[in-house]
């Protein structure tokens, strides 16, 4: 057994209790199919619950923390920041400025080579604007900033 | 059968129009690339892809689907015979022998004997989509809501079969699918379910955005989580691609094999083309009348392992196409392309007009095939260079089409957020076991099951006895049974093959 089973397990009753309590709001005609789809997601997770006890017997208990081995936090936190906070200034500034700061920043972050960085933004930004631009005519978000 | 003839003579008339032969290209040759790119998967690239082909006529955004499939099943094979790191795991096979023949200076060999293969495991499995598929779909005419609903059921037991270690924790990520599936619009009662105050989850939690969020940004965070590596740099090769007619003879009746083997597992679900190979490889060398060549660079492994993942994608399409019910991970990403195209999978696909498109599809399928070979053939060294493109750059370029991708689908900032919220859930799904495909089945087929269900029970008043009440749903209860246990001798097979495999190898 591992422990970030542990985890898992109170996310997935975590999930069935607040469906269920948004199922009891529903009208009854409407309940039935999701109280049983939360019951057959109680179910499963009650029978890895059991799994995982027979299996602590046996074999003992891991940290489950060889699942993330090579796992380098300084790299991954910034990159996930870095995703999220592109999402926020697209909204207020738009498609384009957000993803040339992004991807430099990124590509920085990342030590590539300058010469790269730049070739990399302006490649993704060329295909961006032939393939949603100019062949889906998609308009890419434009901030509400300006 | 002579109007299937005409339709099989119109779609080919349809398929070389100049848009749909420009599609095959664009299509064959972006997914070679993400295919040869380690790290980047067939599933990611068709999802990451899928956005693209939203604006498209029907027919054509299929064909650029079914590009964008075999591209990136062959594009894999190209890192694993040049640097020994296959670009999909469908690959895996291929790096065995092709590795060692670039050692021995014939890179070239190796890489046309791929190509070739490819082409003719591709070709012939459009045999066995031409002539099944038609066949399914009459039969799939006859199902009434009692066998929608089994059908579905079938379907999800699948979930069983693409779950990588534990089953229960497939069958939870299943059941985890199933419910964010009730979100939306109650299909009978007209109610709205766990929309969380936002208009836009009206119709469903939309599953491309899922899809491109499970698959394509997940893939972006998981290369972000370790060091960055550098490349091995790809072996420059200047011997001839093309094979002597007694090399295209030796390969033959691998060829022949391999087709059978990768057409079956296509078809059969939970199985896929990372297990072709190998069972390809194996029964290549079992066959072969120079077993010694084997782990010193026969290109008979390269045959054997090429031809049979490329066979898998023509029969992997028909029970997704004929019933709805996609086998595997790519398959489940395809399906969500024929959604968002308007199209229901299913046997109305081979009725009136929707059939014209679908055998434009087919006939497709089977210039797809050619492109591959051309542009295989000549686009090699190109290629091998662009398999050394760093994680680095690969991590902020995915997400940014991600984000554009989803946001494509309806102009719409939530899907959007609903993507990255699918690509941390994505990523967490991989690390602690769970399974992103088994999700995204659940989430398709989910809809098709309660509509089943709930259509049958309303007819009998709520009585239970009408989902036993015909042969075909008891047909397809036998197949619900046979999901289910179907893992077990998967991951036998697949145990057994690799370890033949292995073998041979060393």
């Amino acid at each position: 057994m591992k422990k970030t089973d542990i985890v898992v397990v109170a996310f997935m009753y975590a999930i069935a209790a607040l469906f269920f309590k948004m199922t009891l709001e529903l009208k009854a005609a409407a309940q039935t199919y999701p109280l049983f789809i939360i019951g057959l997601l109680v179910f499963l997770t009650t029978l890895y619950v059991l799994q995982m006890i027979r299996g602590a017997r046996k074999n003992g208990i891991t940290s489950g923390l060889e699942d993330f081995e090579g796992f380098l936090p300084k790299q991954f936190i910034p990159i996930v920041a870095m995703i999220v906070l592109y999402l926020i200034v697209m909204y207020a500034v738009g498609f384009w400025i957000s993803t040339l700061l992004f991807m430099m920043f990124c590509l920085c972050f990342l030590k590539v080579k300058l010469w790269q960085s730049v070739l990399s933004t302006a490649a993704i930004l060329a295909l961006v604007y032939c393939a949603f631009t100019l062949f889906l005519h998609v308009k890419l978000p434009s901030g509400i900033l300006l | 059968m002579i109007e299937t003839f005409v339709m099989m003579g119109q779609g080919f008339m349809n398929a070389l129009m100049p848009v749909n032969i420009l599609a095959m290209i664009a299509g064959t040759t972006i997914e070679i690339v993400i295919g040869c790119l380690p790290g980047l998967s067939a599933a990611m690239g068709v999802a990451l892809l899928l956005p693209m082909t939203f604006s498209m006529d029907a027919s054509t955004g299929l064909i650029v689907l079914g590009a964008i499939y075999c591209g990136a099943i062959f594009g894999g094979s190209i890192s694993a015979i040049l640097i020994h790191t296959p670009g999909t795991p469908a690959s895996a096979a291929t790096a065995i022998e092709g590795y060692q023949l670039t050692l021995q200076g014939k890179a070239g060999k190796a890489l046309g004997t791929a190509c070739i293969s490819s082409f003719f495991g591709g070709l012939l499995s459009c045999i066995s989509l031409y002539f099944f598929a038609p066949l399914l779909a009459k039969l799939a005419m006859k199902f009434g809501s009692p066998e929608y609903f089994w059908l579905s059921i079938f379907g999800l037991t699948i979930i069983a079969g693409v779950s990588s270690k534990s089953m229960v924790k497939g069958l939870m990520s299943g059941a985890l699918g199933l419910l964010l599936s009730t979100i939306g619009m109650d299909p009978m009662q007209g109610v709205k379910r766990f929309m969380f105050g936002q208009a836009s989850l009206y119709e469903g939690i939309n599953v491309t955005c899922t899809l491109i969020g499970l698959f394509s940004m997940s893939q972006a965070l998981i290369l972000a989580e370790t060091k960055i590596k550098q490349r091995a740099r790809a072996s420059r090769f200047s011997d001839k691609m093309l094979l002597s007619r007694d090399e295209l003879k030796m390969i033959a009746p691998t060829i022949g094999r391999s087709w059978i083997i990768g057409n079956l597992i296509g078809i059969l679900p939970g199985a896929g083309a990372s297990i072709a190979c190998f069972l390809g490889y194996n029964t290549s060398k079992q066959f072969s009348k120079h077993k010694e060549m084997f782990g010193h660079g026969s290109i008979e492994g390269v045959a054997g392992s090429e031809a049979a993942n490329n066979a898998v994608t023509g029969g992997s399409l028909i029970p997704m196409l004929t019933l709805g019910i996609p086998g595997e991970s790519v398959t489940a990403v395809l399906m969500g392309g024929l959604i968002i195209q308007g199209l229901t999978p299913g046997p109305d696909l081979f009725v009136g007009e929707t059939a014209k498109m679908t055998y434009t599809f087919f006939a497709g399928f089977v210039l797809i095939q050619f492109f591959m070979l051309g542009i295989g053939l000549l686009g090699c060294r190109g290629f091998a260079q662009i398999s050394r493109l760093s994680d680095a750059i690969l991590i902020p370029a995915v997400s940014v089409l991600c984000v554009v991708g989803s946001f494509a689908i309806h102009k719409n900032f939530v899907d959007v957020v609903i993507m990255m919220i699918f690509g941390i859930l994505g990523y967490f799904v991989r690390k602690v076991g769970l399974n992103n495909a088994a999700i995204v089945l659940a989430l398709i087929l989910g809809p098709i099951g309660e509509k089943g269900l709930r259509r049958s029970l309303e007819l009998s008043k709520g009585d239970i006895r009408i989902l036993f009440s015909t042969p075909v749903c008891w047909v397809l209860i036998a197949l619900c049974v046979f999901g289910i246990l179907s893992p077990v001798l998967m991951d036998r097979m697949e145990k057994k093959a690799v370890k033949d495999a292995e073998e041979s190898g060393s």
